[in-house]
């Protein structure tokens, strides 16, 4: 059995609108090892949520997948027929999404939806089968008393309490491979922590690989071991999550990093480090370098001539001409 | 010493619930209960806590968004609990807030010019169109955007940029006191950075108060002089933000920061989980509001409620354990 359970590549996804069309995707490769977090961070619109979208193959017109391959254990998605990887989702891979008030149906009751998951996807469990193991996953999630919750409505819950029923569900049918899709982003600190814990536990005790979408770099340190960073719909960086953190050599890693406020530094009132400018517009990309405009170590060739993903050493990717060789402490 | 520029004595703020066929009121939410603090003119005093605790309704109501239900606000030396009129809209040129969502507190119909004239006429500021132009010209400049985007429509820029707009409009009567109510939370980080560094520099070049609103504790410790944590509508701990960062007494202090996931893969710390939600404000739990969720709680937690007392220089917190 191979290491790899899910191998991108060179996936490129295209947006036609009245104003244009654009890659929000770009020519985007990366792996997923079983058992594993690889983490893809990015801020909005660098296409990380449509990279996850493209794997499960959930994109809608206007958005076409143009071209590459999701090889998952040995199998191109993208050449599946619509019913085949019907049974894929769901089954095999599982996601998560950010805002679980708007992924649950508020007029079902939260028992009613985990059963149906389970039973579309395992079609030879009776109801009463499919009901006791949603019961089991509410309890799996740390719901308390889910015999009592398994019949109350999604509004009657609290944002944590609805993110692991969401987790409930995805995990029901023991996939391989999860997809979270900022899952923390909207609730609070406390709960996070508690979400991330609970993560964390289900993946050792499943076995399950996971996609972890985020722009916190806080959560990607604490859950991921490779990271991959996005810019502008391409992948600027990609690495191991000691890599990323304590020696980035893309510029725009490395602005990310300085540009987070951290605590006991003592650097009072003083400036917090900057990204100047913003992020390019997709209709109108540069021709070199999209980062160049920002870039504070940007030259000539960068302007001219887009920098490929080059390997470094193992799994270390760049996308930069004149990459950064200062560690950061 | 010189007086306060705020000073917030014992502050509720009551919501009545209503229900019934006759809409009698059944129950109340206390979103805020007993608030009191002093903030020097130039200073940040950073509110931190979690969804519902309150933070945002006290911002509120010392500007007088809310009419308060009990205790004082004293502005300058002057009660402004329950001014009216003329004299409400005076104190409204001093006091402005700029809101979390740069989408949805701009007027998608009016051009970022109208929208910075717009505090201009009302307070009846200029009298020369020529003035009240240039007044806008020197906003514009001093936030960080350029002259051709007056004639732009909100939707045409984009969240931090919006953001600038909102912090122009709240500079453009030259107050005194800001309330920033989470003015960094919808923003990505490269972007926040910029805006809490546009806002140091103003407080630094117009001498601005800031009451300075986040869930985020560590823009929150970055940006402020003093820090109140609060849960359940109550103080539960305040000192200067150095202090309070260093050697936090509360365990909701102490869980809160321990929870920000630290970017940073080798550091293995010990976590502190907090059980559960921050239960319902309309009917919370007896004693210390955080019992039921504390890790060191004790039987007397339960009962006692513990008053907000001196743990350290200039270091208030209302524990019995800590």
């Amino acid at each position: 059995m191979s290491d790899i359970l899910l191998d991108v590549q060179n996936l490129k996804t295209r947006f036609r609108t009245d104003e244009g069309a654009f890659n929000a995707v770009d020519d985007v490769s990366f792996t997923v090892k079983r058992g594993q977090t690889l983490g893809i961070v990015g801020e909005s619109g660098c296409g990380k949520s449509v990279t996850s979208l493209s794997v499960m193959r959930l994109i809608q017109k206007p958005g076409n997948i143009e071209s590459g391959k999701v090889m998952f254990k040995g199998q191109d998605l993208l050449g599946l027929s619509d019913d085949k990887m019907r049974e894929i989702r769901g089954n095999e891979i599982a996601m998560i999404f950010q805002e679980p008030m708007t992924s649950l149906n508020p007029v079902y009751t939260i028992g009613d939806q985990i059963e149906e998951a389970i039973l579309l996807h395992q079609k030879d469990l009776t109801k009463a089968q499919a009901r006791e193991r949603a019961i089991e996953m509410l309890r799996k999630v740390g719901i308390p008393a889910p015999e009592k919750r398994f019949h109350e409505f999604p509004h009657q819950l609290s944002g944590g309490m609805r993110q692991r029923v969401m987790i409930a569900i995805a995990i029901s049918c023991n996939p391989s491979l999860l997809i979270a899709d900022e899952p923390t982003t909207a609730l609070d600190v406390t709960i996070q922590a508690q979400i991330l814990d609970l993560m964390r536990k289900l993946q050792a005790d499943f076995g399950a690989a996971m996609i972890l979408i985020t722009h916190d770099l806080g959560v990607v340190a604490e859950m991921c071991q490779e990271v991959a960073v996005m810019y502008a719909g391409r992948v600027v960086e990609y690495g191991t999550v000691e890599d990323i953190f304590y020696r980035p050599k893309h510029p725009y890693t490395r602005g990310l990093l300085d540009s987070i406020p951290h605590f006991e530094t003592g650097h009072k009132l003083e400036q917090l480090k900057t990204i100047k400018g913003m992020v390019p517009s997709l209709y109108n990309l540069p021709e070199g370098c999209r980062f160049a405009e920002r870039c504070p170590y940007a030259q000539d060739d960068c302007r001219k001539i887009y920098p490929q993903l080059e390997n470094f050493r193992g799994i270390r990717k760049v996308a930069c001409h004149h990459p950064l060789t200062e560690e950061v402490k | 010493m010189s007086t306060p520029l705020l000073k917030v004595e014992n502050l509720v703020k009551r919501f009545p619930i209503h229900g019934g066929i006759l809409s009698r009121e059944v129950a109340s939410v206390k979103a805020v209960s007993g608030v009191s603090f002093e903030l020097k003119r130039g200073e940040t005093l950073g509110l931190v806590g979690e969804s519902g605790c309150g933070k945002s309704t006290l911002g509120r109501c010392l500007i007088r968004l809310h009419d308060t239900t009990s205790g004082n606000i004293i502005y300058n030396g002057k009660d402004i609990t329950h001014i009216e009129g003329e004299e409400l809209r005076e104190m409204r040129k001093k006091m402005q807030i700029i809101f979390q969502d740069p989408f949805a507190s701009l007027n998608p119909r009016m051009t970022i010019g109208a929208i910075l004239e717009e505090p201009l006429i009302i307070h009846n500021l200029f009298s020369s169109e020529k003035d009240r132009q240039d007044r806008i010209h020197e906003l514009i400049d001093l936030v960080g955007l350029r002259r051709e985007h007056l004639n732009r429509y909100p939707h045409e820029f984009s969240g931090g940029q919006r953001q600038r707009v909102g912090i122009a409009r709240a500079l453009a009567v030259n107050p005194e006191l800001i309330v920033c109510d989470e003015p960094v939370s919808a923003l990505d980080v490269s972007i926040q950075a910029q805006v809490v560094n546009l806002l140091m520099e103003l407080q630094q070049k117009l001498g601005l108060t800031y009451i300075f609103i986040a869930h985020d504790l560590k823009v929150v410790e970055h940006v402020s002089t003093k820090v109140a944590v609060m849960y359940l509508g109550k103080i539960v701990e305040m000192a200067e933000a150095e202090e309070l960062y260093r050697n936090p007494k509360h365990p909701y202090t102490k869980a809160l920061m321990s929870a920000i996931p630290v970017p940073d893969p080798r550091r293995k710390e010990e976590r502190i989980i907090l059980t559960g939600d921050v239960p319902s404000p309309i009917n919370p739990p007896t004693g210390c509001h955080f019992h039921p969720r504390c890790p060191i709680a004790i039987e007397d937690c339960k009962k006692i409620v513990p008053p907000l007392e001196n743990k350290a220089a200039n270091h208030i917190a209302a524990c019995i354990r800590a």
